[in-house]
């Protein structure tokens, strides 16, 4: 009972210090959403949500009489405008390319879209060619990689509608058959619906978009949420860390002010005072791990894997943290260097451990030395534990370094407790 | 074990290695009394208390507390006593209330009788209006109250305080050393340490003198001012170095010891009206100028002085 009022009393005491507050929680969770918005607020509502981009489009095509008043860019600029796209992009018309750019370069727009004169023509020009430009602010990434995206279909479906004109044509003129603009004109038509028809039974219903860019935008989303998933297991594992070790040099600080000679003097056995003190260690690193872990699922919809091999991967890496951090304070003198060593040893040690977080995503850098070097730290081993079962390991997968980890643990507190006991026999 | 003693102390040692901080002392505490271990900085004063807190192990020898062994019934040692260490040792981040109820179950109280004796301790420390508060915005007087009256919590039947009065402002110092009487008539038995002679002078029933880990006089304060018998005090403060002095003072007829200390200068003589003029004769051989004199009754620091030729506060 009094091991457990000693517990209790460590943790209202963590509970009410700034630094486990701060440095515990919330640090860990600032770093979350720092990224959170680094990748532009990715998860808020359970969906994507990409900024609308702010679009002008200067549409200069001239129509071409002879083939009806056929416009290829009157086309391109409907479709910019179009419902189907209002949500990706807020695209309105701008007269010249000059006023464009300006309005670009002075960020009253984020891109401007100038479809030149010869647009339309090119498309029945068997040697036409023309280009639609994309300017941009240079800073911007997703948006301009959007409405490239969007052009470039556009402009692949004018492709197909020109080569299965100038097809109809040569098929045309080698039986003699006269062919004007209007026949040429309803060939690319029909191609036009044919395209549209196959992007609909495709599951994309919008004419000419043929593929939805929100669904490659999708993709892109969920393998960021991964990426900030993943940041955010590192931060755990590298705070939980720091957590054991703060924790733990509670004892140093109860020596040094005086309240652990003082609980010596009283009618309580010295292993019922350790015991709770390490209770405390262990606790605060539990709830640690769990509010990070709330934290993650509720804001980046983190997905954690399988219920039983996360249960093994957080057991480690909890009693593998405190235990680190009891082994680490026994070995040491008082709380001074004690801060010497959490400000700089668990540091270096948290850093190399998670630096699989890093280099994960970096081609050619995972794999090799970059792989081996993170466990040699304890936090290495934590870290493989939890990215094996965030890549949807199983419990076979994460029992190896599992039982590295409960190697290391028992070794770690068998020692740590072994000091603290001779130091205060 | 005489059920009249409270604590007996049998030949204790204690070494740090090449350090001996308390060699072969040996004295009794009668149950009831307030008893004042009283010695300079150094002398072991707090070797001894830890000790019979059974915080050290003694390198040699015993005590007895309340008949319980300081090495073999530590856990029944520790519910008979409770100490009031020299340093403040509170958790500053809890309350004054939440650090008692904290200790108090440490001294094995529970439920309802917990809280009535929270309430009853936070009333003798005079913070019952006060124990919401954080002890870090407490000042120091409220903090060494709170100090005390933890170790009243389980109320124990010796309570040891290790200078307990150290660096606090005059008037929470005469609080303690009322809480002390008070404590002592409600029929607990102190164990008092300080380096303070008044201290010890006023409270005690029976004092020990220890210097350099020895203990060299123990009685009460009446039988200790006997060792010196009719001699008096003299403290003499000077325009020069002491040093040009005193040795001819030390070789002065009547005079018994000199020490001197930051231009003051403490001696004992047999008759100060006798002997005074010829300490001012030989400093007006040697060119120095007696600025000030003082001629006190014989007391324990006196005493001190006579058994160790040092002054107390040295």
């Amino acid at each position: 009972m009094k091991t457990l009022n000693i517990a209790l009393k460590d943790l209202l005491r963590s509970f009410r210090n700034a630094f486990f507050l701060g440095f515990g929680l919330g640090m860990p969770v600032l770093m979350g959403v720092i990224f959170y918005f680094a990748f532009g607020g990715l998860a808020s509502e359970g969906g994507f949500d990409i900024p609308q981009v702010d679009v002008l489009v200067v549409n200069l095509d001239e129509p071409v009489a002879e083939y009806g008043g056929f416009s290829a860019g009157e086309m391109l600029a409907g479709f910019l405008q179009s419902e189907e796209l209002a949500q990706l992009l807020a695209a309105t018309e701008e007269e010249s390319a000059a006023s464009a750019r300006a309005a670009v370069d002075n960020q009253e727009a984020d891109i401007a879209v100038i479809i030149p004169a010869d647009l339309s023509g090119a498309v029945f020009d068997p040697e036409g060619q023309a280009e639609v430009e994309v300017y941009h602010d240079p800073t911007l990434t997703l948006g301009p990689s959007i409405v490239k995206s969007i052009i470039t279909q556009f402009v692949d479906a004018l492709a197909g509608s020109k080569i299965a004109a100038g097809v109809a044509y040569d098929q045309l003129a080698e039986r003699g058959a006269t062919v004007d603009g209007t026949i040429l004109q309803n060939v690319a038509m029909r191609y036009g619906e044919w395209s549209a028809s196959l992007s609909e039974s495709q599951g994309a219903g919008a004419l000419l978009a043929v593929q939805s860019p929100v669904g490659g935008e999708e993709k892109e989303a969920n393998r960021a949420l991964a990426m900030v998933g993943g940041i955010m297991t590192g931060m755990m594992v590298f705070y939980a860390f720091y957590t054991g070790a703060a924790s733990a040099m509670s004892i140093l600080q109860e020596e040094e002010d005086g309240t652990l000679p003082r609980l010596f003097t009283t009618p309580t056995p010295t292993s019922a005072i350790l015991g709770g003190k390490l209770i405390a260690v262990f606790a605060l690193v539990v709830v640690q791990v769990l509010v990070l872990m709330t934290f993650s699922s509720l804001v980046f919809k983190t997905d954690w894997g399988a219920p039983i091999p996360l249960s093994l991967a957080l057991v480690g890496l909890v009693v593998l943290a405190a235990s680190f951090g009891i082994f680490g304070m026994s070995l040491l003198k008082d709380t001074r260097q004690a801060g010497i060593v959490i400000g700089g040893v668990m540091t270096v040690l948290g850093m190399v451990g998670i630096s699989s977080m890093f280099t994960a995503n970096v081609p050619g850098a995972a794999g090799g030395f970059a792989e081996t070097l993170p466990l040699f730290v304890p936090q290495g081993w934590a870290m493989h534990a939890w990215r094996l079962v965030m890549d949807g390991g199983n419990v076979g997968d994460v029992l190896p370094p599992f039982a590295v980890i409960i190697a290391l643990t028992i070794g770690f507190f068998s020692i740590g407790v072994l000091r603290f006991r001779k130091r205060f026999a | 074990m005489n059920s009249n003693k409270a604590i007996q102390v049998q030949d204790l040692h204690k070494d740090f290695g090449e350090v001996y901080a308390v060699q072969g002392v040996s004295f009794d505490v009668q149950a009831g009394e307030i008893f004042s271990l009283l010695g300079p900085n150094g002398a072991g004063k707090t070797t001894i208390i830890s000790m019979l807190a059974c915080l050290l192990e003694p390198t040699q020898g015993d005590a007895l507390v309340m008949s319980h062994s300081i090495k073999s019934e530590q856990m029944a040692v520790k519910a008979a006593i409770g100490v009031v260490p020299q340093e403040i040792a509170l958790y500053e981040d809890l309350s004054a209330r939440e650090n008692l109820n904290f200790w108090g179950k440490m001294y094995g109280l529970r439920g309802g009788p917990l809280k009535q004796r929270v309430d009853e301790v936070l009333e003798v420390i005079g913070l019952a209006d006060r124990q919401k508060g954080r002890v870090s915005k407490y000042s120091g007087g409220m903090k060494r109250r709170l100090n005390i009256g933890i170790a009243l919590l389980h109320r124990p039947q010796v309570i040891i305080m290790d200078e307990p009065t150290v660096g606090i402002d005059p008037q929470s110092r005469r609080s303690i050393l009322d809480s002390v009487k008070e404590l002592n008539r409600q029929g607990m038995t102190v164990f008092y340490t300080t380096h303070y002679m008044e201290e010890a002078q006023e409270l005690s029933d029976h004092i020990a003198i220890m210097d350099l880990g020895k203990l060299i006089a123990y009685g009460t304060h009446d039988e200790l001012v006997q060792i010196v018998g009719e001699m008096d005090r003299i403290t003499l403060t000077i325009n020069a170095e002491s040093a040009q002095v005193m040795e001819q003072w030390r070789a002065t007829e009547g005079v018994h010891k000199v020490s001197a200390e930051d231009g003051t200068l403490e001696l004992l003589v047999d008759d100060s009206n006798v002997v005074l003029p010829r300490l001012f004769e030989s400093a007006t051989q040697a060119g120095v100028r007696i600025t000030s004199v003082e001629i006190q009754e014989p007391n324990l620091e006196a005493v001190f002085l006579h058994l160790t030729g040092r002054a107390l506060r040295d």
